[in-house]
């Protein structure tokens, strides 16, 4: 979502897990979208609500935290 | 991006808006609140408005934290940001809710330290690279951002970073609904319910709607077809007579909600007795505050604030936008003296305000035109 206001509860952003630090629960986490790979937001990311993650795994990130993995389903038909 | 274009794909969308139009009972009305300010942003910039059948009328609730902030608590932290030593952090929008003598960008232009940041952990950074300053975050929005700080508060404390507080405002969202719902006057049909707060909170919270008031709510995502789809499923009850909570968002909502993020919250935070909120007054446990364990990173005790409550200036009719009394655009101030440069109500200030949304996407024009 552009323009997006990190203070709502309602903004989070898919990311994708580049580098994982287990003993923190820290990850590195590139943004997913439609924007050139180059000016893609990286983000450490708190991943302490989610349990362990791997490089490749997509979370859905808020305000730097993880609050879930992202299993989508398909759109509606 | 794989389960994000397939969201907007417009022939789905209008496929939907005919089964929402095949819904509607001719010459019946259906209010429908979403409660987020996400839902809001989306709903004006992808134009879910405008396919909707006339008798179907979206209002705006009061989920968007920046908008329901009173200006007393904004008062508070800029009373913080000015103490000697202090580096006062906070997200970027935080930055230009108007308190009653200016905002904390303003504070910052008179010299005071305010940094925004993106995320708590940004602030703990801060307060680790500046061992011999202040640290304080000024921490704000509900379930979904609160376990954001928990987290970084619990790793302050694990690591014994004594420089480091945080200035409390996370709101919690059942209370303010449940105030909403006993609000005179009240005509909601349905609600479309917050996607993300129920990914942590999880569904259940929200039983006490169809339970208590007789009204579905539809937990929804945030891309168009999501929305859509939840107007649909709400008018689906409707039709048939049904009053539930469904969940839209199953692909990211668990039914559950996030049980880690529930116990590090619990650890972190107590209930307040009650809590200011813009347009709605004060609601009983309606915020969170530290507790008791965490104290020693709690801003409010260590500097001690202001707390005198501010009316709202006599222009600026937020309250009746988040109660859904008046749409943006009957506001007097809306777009004239209130515009998103130079805001005088808080839902003109975060993207996610149903005022900004109105103002930017242009969707104002079309009922002023009906009014005249």
């Amino acid at each position: 979502m552009k323009h997006e206001c990190v203070t709502c509860g309602d903004v989070a952003t898919r990311m994708r897990v580049l580098a994982v630090n287990d003993g923190e629960s820290l990850a590195l986490c590139v943004e997913e979208g439609e924007r050139p790979e180059a000016v893609k937001r990286r983000l450490t990311v708190d991943t302490g609500i989610v349990g362990a993650v791997a490089p490749g795994d997509t979370l859905l990130v808020h305000a730097g935290t993880a609050l879930t993995r992202t299993s989508m389903r398909e759109p509606p038909a | 991006m794989k389960f994000v274009e397939e969201f907007r794909d417009a022939a789905l969308g209008r496929a939907l808006a005919a089964e929402i139009l095949s819904l509607v009972e001719p010459g019946r009305t259906y209010k429908l609140m979403e409660v987020c300010g996400g839902h809001t942003h989306s709903i004006y910039r992808y134009g879910i408005d405008g396919l909707l059948p006339d008798g179907v009328e979206l209002v705006h609730g009061p989920g968007c934290p920046v908008c329901v902030l009173p200006m007393g608590r904004v008062d508070d932290g800029i009373a913080i940001a000015h103490e000697p030593n202090v580096i006062f952090t906070c997200f970027g929008d935080m930055m230009r809710i108007p308190g009653s003598d200016g905002s904390l960008l303003e504070a910052k232009a008179e010299g005071a330290d305010v940094r925004m940041v993106y995320s708590p952990l940004d602030a703990l950074e801060i307060a680790r690279r500046n061992p011999d300053r202040e640290v304080v975050f000024f921490a704000i929005g509900f379930e979904t951002t609160a376990p954001s700080t928990a987290l970084t508060l619990k790793r302050a404390k694990a690591e014994g970073i004594a420089n480091f507080s945080c200035i409390c405002n996370h709101v919690t969202i059942v209370p303010p609904l449940r105030a909403l719902l006993d609000s005179p006057g009240l005509e909601i049909d349905g609600f479309v319910g917050p996607g993300h707060v129920a990914t942590v909170v999880g569904a259940r919270p929200f039983q006490f709607i169809p339970a208590d008031y007789s009204k579905p709510l539809v937990i929804s995502g945030f891309e168009p077809l999501d929305v859509l789809q939840s107007i649909q499923m709400l008018l689906a009850q409707l039709a048939s007579g049904r009053c539930e909570v469904e969940n839209q968002y199953a692909r990211v909502v668990p039914w559950e909600g996030n049980p880690r993020a529930l116990q590090v919250m619990a650890e972190v935070f107590e209930l307040r007795a009650h809590f200011e909120w813009r347009g709605l007054g004060f609601i009983s446990q309606s915020a969170l505050k530290l507790s008791d364990a965490y104290s020693e990173l709690d801003a409010e005790r260590r500097y001690g604030i202001p707390g005198v409550r501010v009316a709202d200036p006599k222009a600026c009719q937020c309250g009746e936008v988040l109660k859904g009394v008046i749409k943006p655009w009957e506001c007097k101030v809306f777009g004239t003296a209130c515009t998103p440069e130079r805001p005088i109500g808080t839902c003109m200030v975060s993207p996610e305000g149903a005022c900004a949304a109105y103002y930017t996407y242009g969707r104002y024009a079309r009922g002023r035109e009906v009014a005249v």
